[in-house]
């Protein structure tokens, strides 16, 4: 049950006794021993009532007590849990890095097709502050969309003709079309988008989901990421473990990142010469040191180390059954293609996507990079949108017609927007488009969203919100909201602060696409 | 809202937060448009910073009469006067102006909220004025249902709970933080631990289990009977079990089950008219089996 209450000490008792401590050590100085007190800090002299914890999770996999209550240490320390009924149990986040154009996909704007080179009007861009790839630039010419667009669904959705695949679920996709950002470069958007901060080092969204739901299966990581192979090899986006850290969370909360190649998580195989057995009494041994430090010094990440050797434990039998897709029928193949065959591709790993979900991961995190099209803009967002569309239609139909829409969420889009005007030379049949914070495109669909929805309006050209905007905030605020969680009572003390994923400013869920 | 003088019997009618207000009040008075629509605006927009913590401008906005005694810079609400009411100008300004209220980029009052707002002043900014005497204000919001109970609280068997968790291998967590909001089984961690015995095992905490989640579990048939008897269950995934049409045809009458997901199962074609049997049911998925055919028949 994993709840603070239902703990039973006694399966905990043998290792519940008070530590002997840094007096006993017969080799270390007594200036030393008191130089070293003194440095015990608060949080480790708080962290030393987790010690049990710990030790019982270690007992759980030797097999010393029943499996189930005894989880891990985080789940145990008693994850806040679903604050009211939750919508989701899952979500799986699509992330196009480099940030495709809303031109080309969600955002149609017909009335630019008449406008072909002129001057986007200065009252528009209203004195903004362009990136140095275009400020130097004498005109700001208007690009309308070389692709054509149409309606489709119920809903009557228009949609590019890039995406002839996702066109089809027009009447299962939540478009927002308001979404804005301060930032105008990949990083701090990125960031922003992934940890709800510009600035490096803050704990992401599916860490701050595992902090409050805790794991599902504790066979597998709460939190996954997968980065898919380029189709194109220009303006690539750095992809770092800064963009799915813990932060400062613990660190099990951490996304586990399933490599493109070769073996999907390093080490998990034997290596040669050493069998199970070896490899368990090594463990073994590590956790028995790394026990008797936490015992001395109490600090609370020497039990998420333990807890990451468990994982990784684990994991040599989870990962394995996982990765095997022999035991996918025809129909899979014929949903998602050839290419889902290929490990790395983002087909595979819209494939691994859902059997993550299946096997209830809480956070899947897929990237598909080199969206960032700042010149040859229709040549390039057509082979990204090749290597997208079809695997992502996919994806949402394969969970649709296994009854897992309705409680994972898919998200699907860029970090920021990118501009009307082109970047470089504007011809009838090639342009670019230079970053854009002020508006930008997301689709969202299941887990409790508004289905065959639209939100949010720009102006004619797309460069100013006129009609509900959705700061990325607020798009963390509703992720929360769906997954049971009140943004503003998930928090974690640090620095003095209750941090939160949605910060201090104003944030709000939006009601109006919750389903 | 003409009932006001009935007996609480009478305000069947009534939006709900009307009826609570009416009841607190007491039947015999009706609740007035500043209490129940007023007020709750000015709380949610306004209070943060003109109420009992802060007072931004020397204004108040939490007591009606600290409303009307207005800022350091003067009355802000002008009965009858909305032209004159600053309170007004500022919630009508657009999200550009740097004087708009509520400001730091909250989210403004909706144009319903406004005009609840400028009816309010127009007809004198009276703290007793009846909700009925505003025919023409927009519909208040549908107040949600208060929470209904799933399942018993289970609060009190939390040892017992834990109990069976450790010798069954699996987990029995809270839906929600909500007491009543039930119990769900989840067997993702291990779901071959989970078979006909240990469901047979579960029978005493059954009033408090919402939801099943028995994906590649080993149950059978067997354990589908003993569903039966959980008669607060609502969600039931069956996906990849060994169950068949036979084991569905032994929930029949269940009374509550609502989503029940059968992908990858052994049933047949004999599903759907099994389905049929469950009153409650509104969702159902049947994708891999020989009844997927039948499944948009039966399932939407």
């Amino acid at each position: 049950m994993n709840r603070a209450e239902l703990h039973d000490p006694s399966l905990c008792s043998d290792h519940g006794g008070e530590s002997p401590g840094v007096w006993h050590l017969p080799h270390v100085p007594a200036g030393l021993k008191r130089e070293w007190l003194a440095l015990e800090t608060r949080r480790h002299f708080l962290g030393r009532g987790m010690r049990a914890l710990g030790a019982a999770s270690l007992a759980t996999l030797l097999g010393r007590a029943g499996p189930g209550l005894m989880a891990r240490p985080a789940e145990m320390a008693g994850a806040p849990g679903p604050h009211f009924a939750p919508k989701a149990k899952r979500a799986i986040y699509l992330f196009m890095a480099g940030s495709p154009s809303q031109f080309e996909t969600w955002d149609y704007k017909p009335g630019l097709a008449k406008m072909f080179d002129q001057d986007l009007p200065e009252s528009v861009r209203g004195g903004q502050v362009l990136t140095g790839m275009t400020a130097s630039q004498a005109r700001f010419p208007i690009a309308p969309s070389v692709y054509k667009f149409s309606q489709h669904g119920r809903c009557g959705l228009w949609a590019s003709e890039l995406f002839p695949h996702t066109a089809r679920l027009a009447d299962d996709l939540c478009v927002l079309k308001s979404l804005h950002t301060e930032a105008i470069n990949h990083e701090p958007a990125i960031l922003q988008l992934t940890t709800g901060n510009m600035f490096a080092g803050r704990p992401s969204m599916g860490a701050w989901l595992s902090y409050g739901l805790g794991a599902a299966n504790e066979e597998l990581p709460t939190f996954v990421v997968m980065t898919s192979k380029m189709p194109v090899r220009t303006n690539v986006q750095a992809l770092s473990n800064r963009l799915w850290s813990s932060g400062f969370l613990s660190p099990e909360h951490a996304a586990v990142a399933l490599r493109a190649g070769g073996d999907p998580v390093l080490y998990l195989n034997h290596p040669g010469g050493v069998d199970g057995e070896m490899r368990r009494a090594l463990i073994d041994g590590v956790n028995a040191l790394n026990r008797q430090l936490y015992d001395e010094v109490g600090d609370p990440e020497t039990n998420a180390r333990i807890a990451q050797y468990e994982m990784a434990f684990r994991m040599q039998t989870s990962v394995p059954e996982l990765t095997d897709f022999s035991n996918e029928p025809a129909s899979t193949w014929d949903l998602y293609g050839p290419k889902a065959k290929e490990p790395g591709t983002y087909a595979y790993n819209c494939l691994m996507a859902r059997r993550l979900a299946e096997r209830g991961v809480r956070f899947t995190q897929v990237f598909l990079r080199t969206w960032d099209q700042h010149s040859n803009l229709p040549t390039n967002i057509r082979l990204m949108a090749e290597e997208s569309d079809r695997p992502t239609y996919a994806l949402v139909t394969d969970l649709k017609r296994r009854g897992l829409l309705d409680d994972t969420l898919v998200l699907w889009g860029g970090e920021f927007g990118r501009t009307v005007y082109s970047q470089g030379t504007l011809r009838p049949d090639n342009y670019g488009r230079d970053h854009h914070p002020r508006c930008f495109s997301m689709w969202l669909a299941g887990g409790g969203v508004k289905p065959g929805f639209s939100y949010g309006e720009t102006d004619d050209f797309s460069y100013n919100i006129v009609k509900d905007p959705v700061h990325i905030r607020d798009l963390h605020a509703t992720l929360l909201h769906l997954f049971g969680l009140d943004h503003s009572k998930l928090s974690f003390k640090f620095q003095g602060l209750d941090q939160r994923l949605t910060g201090v400013l104003p944030s709000r869920v939006i009601d109006a696409i919750l389903a | 809202m003409r009932s006001s003088r009935r007996r609480s019997g009478g305000l069947r009618g009534l939006p709900a937060a009307l009826a609570l207000a009416a009841a607190s009040i007491g039947a015999a008075a009706e609740p007035s448009f500043y209490a129940t629509r007023v007020a709750p605006l000015l709380d949610r927009h306004c209070v943060v910073c003109h109420g009992p913590d802060k007072q931004k401008a020397g204004l108040r906005l939490d007591r009606h009469e600290l409303v009307l005694a207005g800022a350091e810079s003067g009355v802000v609400v002008v009965p009858a006067k909305l032209k004159e009411s600053e309170l007004y100008r500022r919630i009508t300004l657009p999200v550009t102006d740097e004087e708009v209220m509520p400001s730091d980029g909250k989210p403004l009052l909706t144009p319903d909220e406004v005009k609840v707002i400028a009816l309010w002043i127009e007809r004198g900014a009276s703290v007793t004025a009846p909700a009925s005497a505003f025919p023409d204000a927009p519909a208040p919001r549908p107040v949600r249902a208060a929470a209904v109970a799933l399942a018993p609280d289970w609060r009190s068997r939390v040892a017992e709970i834990a109990a069976l968790e450790r010798r069954l291998g699996l987990r029995i967590v809270p839906r929600s933080q909500v007491a009543t909001d039930g119990l769900v089984l989840r067997t993702a961690s291990a779901p071959r631990r989970c078979d006909d015995a240990a469901i047979a095992a579960l029978a005493p905490l059954a009033p408090f289990l919402v939801e099943a989640e028995l994906a590649r579990t080993a149950i059978s048939d067997t354990a589908l009977v003993a569903l039966r008897t959980w008669e607060n269950l609502r969600t039931l995934d069956l996906t990849r079990t060994r169950v068949t049409t036979a084991g569905l045809a032994a929930l029949a009458g269940h009374p509550r089950l609502e989503v029940i997901n059968l992908t990858d199962t052994a049933v047949d074609d004999g599903a759907p008219a099994a389905l049929a049997r469950l009153p409650a049911l509104q969702r159902t998925w049947l994708f891999g089996t020989k009844a997927a055919n039948e499944a948009a028949a039966a399932g939407r």
